[in-house]
């Protein structure tokens, strides 16, 4: 357990020094002279000049690529062009709108694709599997910016059911806690500013789900498939167990051992999707951040965005170890009990 | 109870559906088993000894039943699905081959002895206390403790005695045992077989032991009955079959068996050289 | 003799019939004609895609404009049959520089020595670790935007998939017993790669990029919609949603039909693409049946 936590945190300290490496030769490929840009349209040869030396630009690259990862260590993103302000402190007041997106379409993904799975496996049918097999390339097609624009129209436009766009409808307010809307509003005991919060997250949350539910559906229907026509299942009927018993206290928890390896990820590429779904929606978070930055030619606010983006990637992995810990108590015992059996290998 | 046979199967047939049609496995088995008698169903594999097991307790959806199964004089076939839960692990209970494969691997050994308990009602504390008694009287040691460990962190013996346990502790009248020690080694299966006899004297239970290995029926049954093909070729006491078969391919059986101080240059019997059938399901 | 040529096509066409199921027979009808489109579009194109009319702005779809108008009174149905030439060659290019990368990234990694294989496959991790789309967004933001800037920056950022691929691919054939054959007999190791591993290792690649098409085309499409990729007269799919999307509750035929043919166009690659995949895949095959 130890030894895997340990090489899952080597893997993240590798994998975020290449992330370094990448940004920093974006920084090297901007086109057009960054000390002319910082020094102002009308400075001299000599102004320029300074300024590069100031900036350190006139280092050999290595040199400036430790500069480069020392700022990094303390934090310092640079400055953005736009806002004027340190990137760091724009992406840590933008990043909460995205996480609460990210997981209320986490939560959404969950809710839809287990119970489908399951009933799919359990339902085990060439029907079955062909229903999961399309609805899964059809969410693997679906343009996720053209959902959210469909939906804004039928559920906003022509039903009115649901809000356009934003985060909170025009007068309410809630306080700056977490600056995720919905949960700040819950803090702030204000329940109906909290619906509001939740009306406006629905469609959103739906649009940037839609195209992973899919895939852990169809992971979760074929390692059901599996457990249920394991001998413990069988086993577990023969003991008389109820069939809701054996299919989610028996067959589920097996079955979400695979499952949760493409939650983890789904949850960095979610937030990677944002980038699509906050500016549809009027939404402020990270996403829309970056499509900013990129479009006002902001380049430490889109490196910003990237290196944070990396972060919240290898953390979920890390946490995607953890519960694959409590799902799945073999891996709990390597070195210790288990190494004695010679076998355990995973039906799963 | 009195002479009433414990269990009573009569012209049992099993077929699946396939997209060619219904393919029959067991073609009209009879089958008697009165209380605390151990009967061993001896077969090769695909002679259809362990659908014929299965169907007792109806557990494959996809089998077509017809005939009568009568347990305790109930007609199983006619019994709705909650009902027939109540059979399932509370009046006969199942052990299978593999007990690697039988156990749950995210689930602790405790909390699946505990499980046929626990669906009938028991309070988990009296549930818990029972089952770490019966894993003591099936040689777990430390069970106490043990019960809190996954099955990963069993032996394939001890994990044996885990599937045995799950399958007595509702105290059913009748234990089906499918090749309860065909995946352990020598040593390991005559101490399971004993224990398993023992148990059946203790609480008078019944056992259908279902094998391929007519050398551990000796010592343990006192009736057999011989399937091939979905038939059942010869039935009598086990005496009867070692000193007297009167079927060619009971006797074929009996002469795979290896013995003590037997022959060993002695070529082996062609089993089905005198059978007549093609090779089935 | 005409008999006997009618024969033969109806043998054909049933013999196609048998070895395609009807839904990946429609996708592959689909995928063809947007293939077409993409070749002859512009000639069947009722009407100049770029032509501004200001007094036909947001026509809804009628008989002579069937997909209606947009807000600069253009044809909506001959912008998306144009948008198939915009499209698809740029996810083609981006398959295909991602491909030769990824393949000479997975070969030296699975031919070169352990250090070799490590350092390329880390850095093959690092790219796999981060959504495609983000790090494309970053450098295409460093590029300056454009469809070309996409295309560069998707294509930098798609290889790490195939050379883990190419990789698992070679080093499963580099040691089969006709490539120790060949070794024996002194073929040399330009030939024996290039002659002997490389096409035996690779001939299932395909499958791959065929069910990549899909995603590809769906992060250019993406990426022109929030500004980065192609740039809004263009009828890029991506661009005209972009470019439409402030009208969307007046006039829903602008937006909705050039989405409508990115959904087909990438669900027909995708239903091609995973029939091919089962189709190489003896285990899943069985699985299927």
């Amino acid at each position: 357990m130890a030894r895997l936590l340990l090489r899952r945190l080597v893997t993240s300290v590798v994998v975020l020094l290449g992330l370094a490496v990448v940004t920093f030769l974006m920084t090297q490929v901007l086109p057009g002279d960054p000390a002319r840009a910082a020094a102002g349209r009308n400075a001299t040869a000599e102004q320029v000049a300074a300024v590069a030396a100031r900036l350190g630009l006139d280092r050999p690259l290595w040199d400036q690529f430790l500069a480069y990862m020392g700022r990094l260590l303390q934090g310092d993103l640079g400055t953005s062009v736009f806002t004027q302000r340190p990137v760091l402190e724009d992406v840590a007041a933008m990043l909460p709108s995205s996480v609460e997106l990210v997981l209320a379409a986490m939560v959404i993904n969950i809710a839809v694709a287990v119970p489908l799975g399951t009933y799919a496996a359990w339902r085990n049918g060439r029907a079955a599997d062909a229903a999961a097999r399309l609805i899964t390339l059809l969410g693997a097609a679906m343009p996720v910016f053209w959902l959210g624009l469909m939906l804004q129209l039928l559920f906003a436009a022509q039903l009115r059911v649901l809000p356009l766009t934003g985060q909170l409808s025009f007068g309410k307010q809630v306080p700056a806690i977490t600056g995720m809307t919905s949960v700040d509003a819950l803090l702030g005991g204000d329940l109906a500013a909290f619906g509001d919060a939740v009306a406006h997250l629905v469609l959103p949350a739906i649009t940037l789900a839609a195209s992973f539910v899919a895939v852990v559906a169809r992971t979760v229907r074929s390692s059901m498939l599996t457990a249920l026509s394991s001998d413990y299942i069988q086993l577990a009927r023969a003991t008389g167990a109820s069939e809701l018993r054996v299919v989610v206290l028996h067959g589920l928890r097996n079955a979400l051992v695979p499952a949760s390896t493409i939650l983890g990820m789904q949850l960095g590429w979610m937030l990677g999707s944002t980038v699509l779904v906050e500016s549809v929606f009027g939404r402020t978070g990270i996403g829309a951040y970056a499509v900013t930055a990129v479009l006002q030619n902001d380049l430490y606010a889109v490196i910003g965005t990237v290196l944070v983006i990396g972060v919240v990637f290898v953390l979920a992995n890390i946490a995607v170890d953890l519960v694959q810990l409590w799902l799945n108590p073999r891996l709990r015992h390597t070195g210790g009990r288990a190494r004695r059996t010679a076998r355990t290998e995973v039906p799963a | 109870m009195s002479t009433d046979p414990l269990l009573r199967v009569r012209d049992l047939r099993v077929s699946y559906p396939t997209p060619a049609g219904p393919a029959q496995v067991v073609h009209g088995v009879d089958l008697d088993l009165a209380p605390g008698e151990r009967v061993a169903l001896v077969g090769e594999s695909g002679s259809g000894k362990s659908v014929t097991a299965r169907a007792v307790l109806r557990l494959d959806p996809d089998a077509r039943l017809s005939g009568r199964i009568e347990l305790e004089g109930v007609d199983l076939l006619k019994l709705p699905p909650r009902r027939m839960r109540e059979i399932r692990g509370g009046r006969v209970g199942l052990v299978f081959q593999d007990p690697l494969a039988s156990l749950n691997p995210v689930m602790t050994i405790g909390r699946q002895v505990m499980q046929p308990l626990l669906i009938r009602g028991v309070p988990r504390k009296v549930a818990r206390r029972r089952a770490v008694d019966l894993l003591e009287r099936l040689g777990v040691r430390d069970a106490e403790h043990r019960a809190d460990d996954y099955p990963h962190q069993f032996s394939g013996g001890m994990r044996q005695r885990v599937v045995i346990a799950i399958a007595v502790i509702a105290e059913p009248a009748l234990l089906i045992a499918d090749e309860p020690t065909t995946a352990l080694d020598v040593r390991v299966q005559a101490r399971v077989l004993e224990l398993l006899r023992e148990l059946a004297d203790e609480r008078g239970m019944s056992i259908l032991l279902i094998t391929h290995d007519l050398g551990i029926v000796a010592g343990f049954a006192q009736r057999a009955v011989v399937m091939r093909h979905g038939r059942p070729v010869e039935t009598g006491t086990v005496e009867q079959i070692y000193t007297a078969p009167r079927d060619p391919y009971t006797k074929a059986l009996l002469a795979a068996v290896p013995r003590i101080g037997g022959d060993v240059t002695r070529p082996l019997a062609v089993i089905g050289a005198a059978g007549e059938e093609k090779e089935g399901s | 003799m005409s008999a006997t040529t009618t024969g033969i096509a109806t043998g054909v066409a049933a013999r196609i019939r048998h070895r395609v199921p009807f839904v990946e027979g429609a996708a592959l009808a689909v995928a063809v004609v947007v293939v077409a489109m993409a070749a002859v579009g512009p000639l069947v194109a009722p009407h100049d895609p770029y032509a501004v009319n200001l007094t036909d702005a947001l026509l809804p779809p009628s008989a002579e404009h069937w997909f209606g108008t947009d807000a600069n009174g253009r044809d909506v149905l001959s912008r998306v049959l144009h948008g198939a030439r915009v499209t698809l060659p740029a996810t083609l290019v981006v398959i295909a520089a991602s491909t030769v990368i990824g393949v000479l990234i997975g070969t030296v990694a699975a031919l070169g020595g352990k250090v070799v294989d490590e350092v390329l496959m880390r850095i093959t991790d690092i790219g796999l670790s981060l959504p495609a789309i983000i790090l494309a967004l970053g450098l295409s933001a460093a590029l300056g935007p454009g469809l070309s800037s996409a295309v560069i920056a998707l294509s930098v950022t798609w290889w790490p998939g195939y050379a883990r691929l190419a990789r698992t691919l070679v080093r499963e054939v580099k040691d089969a017993e006709y490539v120790d054959a060949a070794r024996v007999l002194g073929v040399p190791q330009g030939r024996l790669i290039f002659r002997h591993i490389l096409p035996n290792a690779l001939n299932t690649l395909y499958v791959q990029t065929t069910v990549d098409v899909g995603a590809v085309m769906l992060v250019i499409s993406g990426l022109s919609f929030i500004g980065v990729g192609a740039q809004v007269p263009s009828a890029e799919w991506g661009a005209m949603i972009a470019g439409e999307a402030n009208n969307l509750t007046n006039a829903w035929w602008a937006v909705a039909f050039p989405g409508l043919a990115l959904l087909l166009t990438a669900l027909a690659f995708n239903l091609v693409g995973d029939w091919l995949r089962v189709r190489n895949d003896p285990t899943i095959r069985r699985e299927a049946r």
